[in-house]
């Protein structure tokens, strides 16, 4: 690390600083573009087609990959539309406000284990741990993204974009709380919140085993919170044209997609570091910093599969359907959770 | 129509909705294990332009006005077809023929032209079942497309030639000379 | 840093009350809870800006913004007569009113005695629990109850016959 650090002319810190930086923001953007090609050959192989496989580049065909960078060069190519009565302020700022909150989400979630080099101690997420925020940040950063979908909604002025907006408002209320109290049973249990202690915590028996319940609601929860496909009312192509995407065009549409993309990989970080103990590996007490950079990923990677698996599995619920499973059955469950691991912690003295 | 609404029960296990998902899961994840292990041309796709659909016995194609041995039509412009059709697209224009007559063998009657507007046609096959000389086939290829709408009149000739290449017959552009030694003096 | 997030917090409160547009007012909103978010943060006080971006930019004017477009009313409201008394009223009672505040501000016994203070701990979620639950412990409580009540009075009042 000092050597490496030492041939750039940057002291370790700053050096490290730069890495995480690069990881933490480059790493769910390269993720999340390899995603919409994972998602269309994926579904094309459970639907038994195939899926896009004629992009080439010099007529080597790479299994479709190239189709990811002819989307992207279709999408700046395009023209862009703004419609005449839009409100053009807000319909330029729609998609940043849908991207930036997505890209942060990751800064404080430790993909691998700290490791010593050189007298330091390196950290492996973009904020150290005992900055007072932990895992209060991705949920404050997950409560601002809906403002992307309100904004680009709003901003339209299209009767279908505004019931996608409102729908996408209504069922962000009714999943909030659910999740936020399967996530504090968690914080309660550990006794801390930060997610370095967190993982600490879960040696040896991962949350998911305990949490059992917790788990459950919080992954229906960031079904809901990524506007993936049970919950995907916002969108909701067959009812309301795109919903609040119906204007969008090039690359607009493009970044709102992409920030979809970068929730759904920071939504499988989130849960990997809450209930799947993050960057540990099974039997391994000490896996080092290559090995648990890797199986974090590994573990992620599977999380995004399995939200693309249920998104092709599972067909989209109807919208009074989903305000009754948030109130009355998601709500009712994460209580109970919460209130069994508080009785099992009085128990316990 | 009034129609009675069959009232599914669930079971409780249906009803906590996970272990449906879960079924429907393991259901898709079948599928996709099946199909990462075929290759890509075995499965049910057909990639067209790559590959090509095998047609059913049956199909109505593209039309193909048959010929003797000595490539002579056996169209006798009795004008059937051009009466069976429902969309009018067939056009013939008859000439005498020959001078020998009938019981040597020959036909008095050709088409002189013999025209089919594949843009009018509908693939119906009335042609075919009204044609008494088993002249007219509707075949197998479906790809008829083209840039203008002159182009899909088919001629005479254009509908002569239309499966040659396929069944290995030359191509002809004229008719053939009568000759009193054909096999058609079997008749 | 004190000065942009004071700056982003007043820019949004401003425009809040002087957009014509309700839904631009409430997206103001919540700019101005940004900036309130972010001053919790130079108070090194993390805990509270995150509950702050969580309770309120994230559901409460979630919530806010979600009924006025149910109430549909998208056109910019043109006001009925200009007001030219309030207006001016208003100009006058902060310039009267504005230094006063300053002044009391700046003459407060607390203001005083927090230069001489040493630099705040760090608030955690474990130290907040812990002046919730035991120091405040009577003043939590009534606030619940409060919340309560209030819960109560709303659901009677959406149902009236029970």
């Amino acid at each position: 690390m000092d050597t490496l650090s030492a041939l750039l002319h940057l002291s370790p810190e700053t050096f490290w600083m730069i890495v995480k930086i690069l990881v933490v923001f480059a790493g769910p953007l390269t993720i999340a573009a390899l995603l919409t090609w994972v998602e269309r050959r994926g579904s094309a192989m459970i639907q038994d087609r195939i899926g896009p496989n004629r992009a080439a580049i010099f007529g080597f065909r790479l299994i479709g990959l190239p189709q990811i960078a002819a989307d992207g060069i279709k999408a700046f190519l395009k023209e862009d539309l703004v419609p005449a009565e839009a409100n053009k302020v807000l319909f330029w700022l729609a998609p940043l406000l849908a991207f930036i909150p997505a890209v942060l989400g990751m800064a404080v979630i430790p993909f691998g284990q700290s490791f010593e080099s050189g007298g330091h101690t390196y950290h492996m997420s973009l904020l150290d741990p005992g900055n007072g925020m932990g895992m209060l940040f991705p949920m404050a950063i997950g409560a601002m993204a809906v403002y992307g979908v309100l904004v680009a909604a709003w901003s339209s002025n299209n009767k279908w974009s505004i019931l996608g907006g409102m729908r996408a408002s209504a069922q962000m209320v009714s999943d909030e709380l659910s999740m936020s109290l399967a996530v504090i049973a968690i914080f309660m249990t550990a006794g801390a919140y930060d997610p370095h202690d967190l993982i600490q915590a879960q040696y040896g028996l991962w949350n998911v085993v305990p949490h059992f319940l917790g788990f459950l609601v919080f992954f229906t929860c960031m079904f809901a919170e990524t506007n993936r496909l049970p919950f995907d009312f916002a969108e909701g192509e067959s009812e309301i044209v795109a919903g609040f995407l119906t204007e969008y065009g090039s690359m607009k549409f493009a970044l709102i997609y992409l920030s979809e993309y970068i929730h759904l990989v920071v939504a499988s970080a989130l849960i990997v570091t809450l209930y799947f103990g993050g960057w540990r590996v099974p039997f391994v007490a000490n896996p080092g910093p290559w090995l648990s950079v890797a199986s974090f990923l590994a573990k992620t990677l599977f999380f995004c599969w399995v939200f693309v698996w249920v998104r092709w599995t599972v067909p989209r619920f109807r919208y009074d359907q989903l305000m009754k499973m948030g109130w009355k059955v998601l709500l009712p469950l994460s209580l109970i959770n919460f209130l069994f691991h508080a009785f099992l912690m009085f128990r316990r003295g | 129509m009034a129609v009675i609404v069959k009232q599914v029960k669930l079971s409780w296990l249906d009803r906590t909705y996970f272990w449906p998902v879960f079924k429907g899961m393991v259901i898709t994840f079948g599928h996709f294990l099946r199909n990462l292990f075929t290759s890509t041309p075995k499965r049910y796709t057909v990639q067209y332009p790559d590959m090509k659909r095998v047609m059913p016995e049956g199909y109505r194609g593209l039309h193909e006005l048959k010929r003797h041995a000595d490539g002579s039509i056996k169209c006798v412009a009795c004008f059937m077809c051009a009466e069976a059709c429902p969309a009018r697209c067939i056009t013939i224009r008859a000439e005498e023929f020959s001078d020998l007559n009938l019981t040597q063998g020959f036909e008095e009657k050709r088409p002189r032209v013999f025209k089919i507007d594949m843009l009018r046609c509908i693939y119906c096959g009335y042609c075919e079942e009204a044609c008494p000389k088993d002249a007219i086939w509707l075949r197998k290829d479906y790809e008829l497309s083209a840039y203008d709408r002159l182009s899909m009149q088919y001629g005479k000739w254009d509908l002569m030639n239309t499966y040659a290449e396929e069944d290995g017959k030359a191509r002809i552009t004229t008719d053939p000379k009568p000759a009193v030694c054909s096999q058609k003096a079997s008749l | 840093m004190f000065l942009i997030f004071a700056l982003i917090t007043l820019v949004g409160a401003l425009m809040t009350f002087s957009m014509r547009n309700l839904v631009m007012a409430g997206l103001s909103l919540v700019l101005c809870f940004i900036g309130v978010a972010g001053l919790f943060l130079l108070l090194a006080n993390p805990v509270a800006a995150a509950l702050q971006m969580v309770v309120y930019s994230g559901a409460i004017v979630v919530l806010v913004l979600f009924v006025i477009m149910l109430l549909a009313s998208h056109e910019e409201e043109e006001p009925k007569r200009s007001r030219p008394i309030q207006r001016w009223g208003s100009v006058a009672a902060i310039i009267a009113l504005g230094p006063g505040a300053v002044l009391l501000v700046k003459s407060s016994p607390f203001l005083a005695s927090s230069q001489v203070a040493p630099p705040m701990e760090v608030m955690t979620l474990h130290r907040l629990g812990g002046l919730l639950f035991k120091e405040h412990l009577v003043a939590f409580e009534i606030a619940g109850l409060l919340l309560l009540a209030a819960m109560i009075a709303a659901v009677s009042l959406v149902k009236r016959e029970l």
